[in-house]
């Protein structure tokens, strides 16, 4: 499936700027896989040390939140996929 | 039942169709507490105060520092060292005499955090995430609404939490990035005057509410956009 990954702000220095990446998969945990194989500085704020995805990162996939069990489930052609970090600053 | 001179200070937003005399009434009988006096708090409790909310209750445990400064605006530099519930409440006193702002010196826990919010709304405004889930307990089981808003950098969110309707915080945060938070002062400005206007339109009963939305402005692209939130049907708070 062609997916668009929205990339959120504190992402972005990770992409060379852009909001918006193209990628092939068939689910979230397919299209993660992908974004960050071709911009591999992103896993250390995607991945624990363990290797374990973060918790803290909120998935969307065209605009609504998905939870943990969903991350494998399947993407339509055109979806959009957006995550961000659990921020907590006041 | 509001004088002449709260009439005048209030003139221009009782203006606002659906505001009228009788929205400005509400405001004055309003209880909310701000939980935080930092960065969102001042830019919060600055709008409830000179909008006419009757009753503030500040909760915060900490003193005024140097590094505060570029974004704590209700605290300047001859308050450093001083309690900010105190350079808080003298600040929102003189912004607005008709009102009444309560402040409490107290850093929340689970011991206290049901006594400090009593029946009133709750306002987020904290820095970290173990006193805003404890907020959002004492939401949950009180079904009082919940105004929650964070900041990274130039990065802000915004929701608001109708226990019993949306999604509550712990349906959301399962943690948060560690370590020192990075902000400049115009983007708790921003989320906190969203913050203020969520709780402003929720006493008056008016427009549309950030119930089960999620709003992220980021500041460097300048773009603010909106998510679907759900409620988790294993959260252990509010299922």
């Amino acid at each position: 499936m062609d997916v668009t990954i929205k990339i959120s702000s504190l992402f972005r220095k990770f992409t060379n700027g852009q909001d918006f990446v193209k990628v092939t998969g068939n689910n979230t945990i397919e299209c993660l896989h992908e974004l960050e194989s071709r911009f591999p500085k992103m896993k250390r704020w995607l991945y624990d040390k363990q290797g374990n995805l973060r918790p803290q990162i909120w998935f969307f996939v065209n605009g609504q939140k998905i939870s943990a069990d969903e991350l494998t489930k399947p993407l339509n052609d055109g979806d959009e996929l957006f995550f961000v970090l659990a921020i907590s600053g006041g | 039942m509001l004088s002449k001179r709260e009439l005048a200070r209030y003139e221009r937003q009782i203006l606002i169709p659906g505001w009228s005399k009788s929205g400005q009434e509400k405001l004055k009988k309003a209880k909310v507490l701000v939980a935080g006096a930092g960065g969102l708090g001042s830019a919060i409790l600055t709008y409830l105060a000179v909008a006419g909310v009757g009753r503030i209750r500040i909760i915060d445990g900490d003193k005024v520092e140097l590094s505060n400064l570029n974004r704590q605006v209700l605290h300047s530099d001859k308050d450093i060292g001083r309690n900010k519930i105190d350079s808080a409440k003298e600040k929102l006193e003189a912004l607005n005499p008709h009102i009444s702002v309560e402040a409490i010196k107290a850093t929340i826990d689970e011991n206290n955090v049901f006594d400090l919010v009593a029946d009133y709304l709750i306002v987020d405004a904290m820095d970290n995430l173990p006193a805003r889930l404890l907020l959002n307990r004492v939401a949950v089981k009180k079904s009082l609404p919940l105004f929650h808003g964070a900041v990274y950098g130039f990065e802000g969110r915004a929701t608001t939490i109708v226990p019993g309707k949306t999604a509550c915080l712990r349906c959301l945060y399962q943690g948060v990035i560690p370590g020192k938070t990075p902000v400049v002062g115009v983007t708790p400005a921003i989320i906190g005057c969203i913050q203020a206007t969520e709780v402003l339109k929720y006493i008056l009963g008016t427009g549309e509410l950030l119930t089960d939305r999620l709003l992220i402005y980021d500041g460097l692209s300048m773009k603010f956009s909106e998510v679907r939130l759900k409620k988790d049907p294993n959260c252990c708070e509010c299922k």
